[in-house]
């Protein structure tokens, strides 16, 4: 493994992400919130140490680049990103430790959503700022985007897309790497602007508005106030967000295919048809359960809509406090948390795909136990999968089973009750955001201990990476020579 | 530009990988799923499985937008199909394919006029005989290459001891006595090329190209002490398609030739095609044979087997025994790298000779063909200058070609000659330019007409 590729990517996406910071920067000025000059300090060092790397590191243009080194750089990249996001927080006196600055951060690029800030609406606008503009350069990678407009990387950014770009089987939209992230890019910041409109024509603010959007296309969850979306108390604020989640949880290359004028792309995608269809039959099932609590049927709809769509996303907003509702709603609200979106989209958990996959191989397991001498395929879209790619899913589906479970033995082990620390693990790993219990929908994370909180920063980073680019980090085999 | 491959096999990945490297768009289809998950875990390439003849495969892959479509399975019927096909869904599209069996080769005008409309049909076996011939010329050097109809040649040699040129400045190089120029493309150094300035200074084991015109081409040689003796006698060892087609072209220059072959039945049938040609049964590494059949006295040995390794040991052993020098038949690009350390003089590969051709025909703007140079770092482009083009009307010095091309030859009407700095370009000439890899791109994009409107 070559250190200098690693560090020379580092650096240079460490200055992509100094230069992003004059967004807030711009923010501030506008809007005289005092934190200029802890956003221009960040900003400062992010570059310094960025530049630093890019001219102390730099490499022949195009060399190839292995595997292993792909992976490493899209870790370490992840990493540094969530270390420099941090920096504004951290000098702008967000937070009281850094580790509180950290943990915000990471919610952030791995648009999990959960926060530790206890009360929002009293943090300098420029600073909500970045906290939602970094959700939304998480939501679609920020790999993806750097492979999107820096001319530098041709030959080893196939690795480093596949080892970001959550899905199973990733699909390249055009022959050349750079344009398929174009496109992705371009598709995703293009449904970003179209939900900013629609919001405001709600009576959102303008600020609100892009705050939102930044934060619903990445299913990230952060919200601008202490009470979520719920602060809005709108039928049509929800219903766009509900629309605006549901497009964020479904591939993008599907999105592609329908500007490029095919109508029946989603339901030509048996994962689509299958993620639409989880999402009614959840509702309809939730909104019963509720009825009793609401005493209306609108009502009830109403909030158990919103709810299994900001979790089955992965987005983590919230409309309703979802812990007065009967045990079974949470019960299957939680187990939503690990099934997430589709593959190929902004969402986390596990993936649509990969529990169709996983069903499938179940009921041909079955069906060889009656006909033994059966002959069958796992198939997707009428085209069969290859052996490969289903025991991959088995292994990840094994992993992110396994990992969930330690982690919560873990937490637990730092004090922390059952509820809690079962349902934190789920929502961190799962990049959803709220939990259960001290973590629930209307509490935050700011009570965990400390070393807790570095646990769930690992949590994060597995479920966003899906597992495997991070893990690896953790084997002996990868950094021997 | 859009360029659709069908086949990921030593041939396609090459050709995937030369064309990928220069930001154009590449589609591969195969039936192998291992060929392509290699091709697409190195090369930034979209790949689609499937049979290449298959028209929805094709359709799938995009071919109608596509500018170029290669058929390069190792398959003749698949490729003469799948051109069939793509001719159908995208008659634009120009075709590239590649074509083994001579039957075929007979039809090539027919496969060009009509259905298919094949632009060209490639023949590896006559592309490597091609290659060997032009060794043949040239014995004393490494690497040879002919442009402008063979008025231009580019000739890679190595400076060993007891050449004058070693400790020379480039700009106190000797000149030809008529005037005639010469110019020192590139100097390969240890494994690295440099495009070199008047100030370089030549080292020994340097490995040196120069351009110059083919009629001052004895005395350039002689100049710079490089082996001229015409090539008399040959072994060849291999008597397959390769080998049968470098016989025939031997016999026709009448050059003293004898072909070893091991399968007595492959010998007969040599024997009723060929006239002057001894043909001889046995194992092309039997000491007692090359002994016999003089092997001291060869001013050449070609071994053209299927089998790579007897090749290289039947050379080496050929050479051992007395032999003037050796061309091996290999394969495997992977083995390329060995080649000099082991003492084989040339190397031909039907499939590199077959990349070579592939990539002059895909070349944008009015480039009319292209060459690469060892390990491939480099090429030689030849390009007509159209009127409108930036470029014509202007001094050398003054057209902004990038770091790493030059242009070596410039020919206009029946005129020949090695420019220099002030030389003005004309339309209508064609120019020879010598580039690394990294430039091409550029290159393509200077010689191409500025965009015109109806």
């Amino acid at each position: 493994m070559r250190w200098r590729y690693i560090l020379w990517f580092v650096g240079t996406l460490s200055c992509f992400l100094g230069l992003t910071m004059i967004i807030p920067l711009i923010c501030s000025f506008l809007t005289h919130d005092n934190a200029s000059w802890p956003i221009l300090k960040s900003a400062g060092i992010t570059l310094i140490v960025g530049l630093l790397l890019f001219f102390g590191f730099r490499i022949p243009n195009n060399d190839h680049i292995s595997p292993r080194e792909g992976i490493a750089i899209v870790a370490m990249g992840w990493i540094a990103a969530g270390f420099f996001s941090a920096l504004p927080f951290y000098f702008g006196h967000a937070f009281d430790t850094f580790t509180d600055a950290f943990f915000e951060s990471v919610s952030g690029i791995t648009t999990t959503g959960a926060s530790v800030m206890t009360n929002i609406e009293a943090v300098p606008a420029s600073l909500l700022l970045w906290r939602s503009f970094i959700q939304w350069l998480g939501g679609m990678g920020i790999i993806v985007l750097s492979l999107a407009i820096l001319p530098l990387l041709g030959v080893g950014g196939m690795q480093m897309y596949k080892a970001e770009v959550p899905s199973p089987v990733p699909d390249k939209l055009k022959p050349r790497i750079r344009d398929t992230a174009m496109i992705l890019w371009k598709v995703y910041a293009g449904i970003t602007i179209a939900e900013v409109i629609f919001l405001m024509f709600g009576g959102m603010s303008f600020y609100d508005s892009i705050n939102h959007a930044l934060t619903t296309m990445p299913t990230g969850g952060f919200s601008t106030k202490n009470a979520s979306v719920a602060h809005y108390d709108s039928v049509y604020i929800e219903t766009v967000i509900i629309v605006f989640m549901m497009l964020a949880g479904i591939n993008f290359s599907l999105h592609y295919q329908l500007l490029m004028g095919k109508p029946l792309a989603f339901w030509k995608d048996s994962e689509c048809r299958f993620f639409i269809f989880f999402v009614f039959i959840i509702t309809l099932v939730l909104t019963f359960n509720i009825y009793p609590i609401y005493d209306s049927i609108g009502k009830s709809l109403r909030y158990a809509s919103f709810q299994v769509v900001s979790i089955i996303t992965t987005t983590g907003y919230g409309s309703a406090d979802y812990e007065l509702w009967p045990s079974m709603t949470q019960i299957i609200l939680i187990l939503c948390m690990f099934i997430g979106a589709s593959a190929g989209s902004t969402g986390g958990g596990m993936k649509c795909l990969r529990i169709m996959i996983y069903f499938k191989y179940c009921y041909k397991e079955l069906i060889s136990l009656i006909h033994p001498r059966a002959v069958s395929q796992i198939k997707l879209n009428g085209k069969p999968v290859s052996s490969e790619v289903v025991s991959s899913v088995l292994g990840f589906l094994g992993l992110f089973v396994g990992l969930f479970a330690i982690n919560t033995v873990l937490l637990a082990a730092l004090g922390v009750d059952l509820v809690t620390a079962f349902s934190a693990v789920a929502s961190a790993i799962g990049n959803i955001g709220p939990g259960l219990g001290t973590v629930g929908p209307t509490d935050n994370y700011a009570s965990l201990p400390s070393l807790g909180k570095w646990l769930l920063v690992w949590c994060m980073l597995l479920g966003r990476l899906e597992i495997y680019t991070i893990i690896i980090l953790l084997i002996p085999e990868f950094w021997r020579k | 530009m859009k360029v659709v491959i069908i086949g990921a096999g030593e041939v396609g990945y090459h050709i995937a990988s030369r064309i990928a490297f220069e930001q154009k768009e590449v589609v591969v289809i195969d039936t192998s799923e291992d060929a392509l998950r290699h091709v697409s875990e190195s090369i930034d390439v979209q790949v689609v499985h499937g049979s290449g003849s298959s028209p929805s495969v094709l359709k799938e892959a995009g071919i109608e937008d596509a500018r170029i479509f290669l058929a390069v399975t190792d398959s003749d019927h698949v490729n003469i199909v799948a051109c069939l096909f793509a001719d159908y869904i995208s008659p634009k599209t120009t075709k590239l394919v590649r074509l083994r069996d001579t039957d075929y080769i007979a039809y090539k005008k027919k496969l060009q006029t009509y259905s298919p409309h094949i632009h060209t049909v490639i023949n590896p076996d006559v592309e490597a005989v091609r290659a060997i011939e032009r060794f043949m010329s040239v014995p004393g050097a490494v690497d040879v290459g002919d442009f402008a109809d063979g008025r231009i040649q580019l000739i890679g040699f190595r400076l060993e001891k007891g050449s004058p040129l070693p400790g020379l400045r480039l700009m106190d190089m000797p000149k030809l006595e008529n005037g005639g120029n010469i110019l020192i493309a590139a100097v390969i150094r240890q494994e690295e090329l440099i495009i070199p300035s008047g100030k370089d200074v030549l080292k020994e084991g340097d490995l040196v190209y120069i351009v110059c015109e083919t009629r001052y081409l004895t005395q350039t040689l002689s100049l710079f002490k490089i082996d001229t003796t015409p090539v008399r006698r040959v072994m060849l060892i291999g008597g397959g398609r390769v080998g049968f087609k470098m016989a025939s072209a031997l016999e026709k220059r009448s050059i003293k030739t004898k072909i070893i072959e091991k399968d007595p039945k492959v010998c007969l049938k040599l024997a009723e095609n060929l006239n002057k040609v001894m043909v001889l049964q046995g194992d092309g590494t039997d000491q007692n044979l090359l002994l016999e059949e003089n092997i001291q006295n060869m001013d050449m040995v070609i071994t053209l087997t299927g089998d790579e390794e007897t090749n290289i040991l039947s050379s080496l052993l050929a050479k051992r025994m007395g032999a003037k020098s050796n061309i091996t038949r290999i394969s495997k690009f992977s083995y390329f790298p060995l080649v000099e350390a082991i003492g084989i003089d040339h190397i031909v590969s039907p499939r590199l000779s077959a990349v070579n051709t592939i990539l002059q025909h895909i070349r944008e703007g009015n480039v009319l063909s292209a060459i690469s140079i060892k390990g491939e770092q480099a090429e030689v482009l030849e390009a007509i200058v159209s009127h409108d083009s930036n470029v014509s009307g202007k001094s050398l010095q003054k057209i902004p070609f990038p770091k790493g091309a030059l242009v070596v030859g410039v020919v206009r009407k029946d005129d020949t000659f090695i420019p220099t700095g002030s030389t003005i370009i004309q339309a209508d000439d064609r120019i020879i330019i010598f580039a690394v890899r990294e430039v091409i791109a550029k290159i393509e994009k200077i010689m191409t007409v500025p965009l015109k409107f109806y």
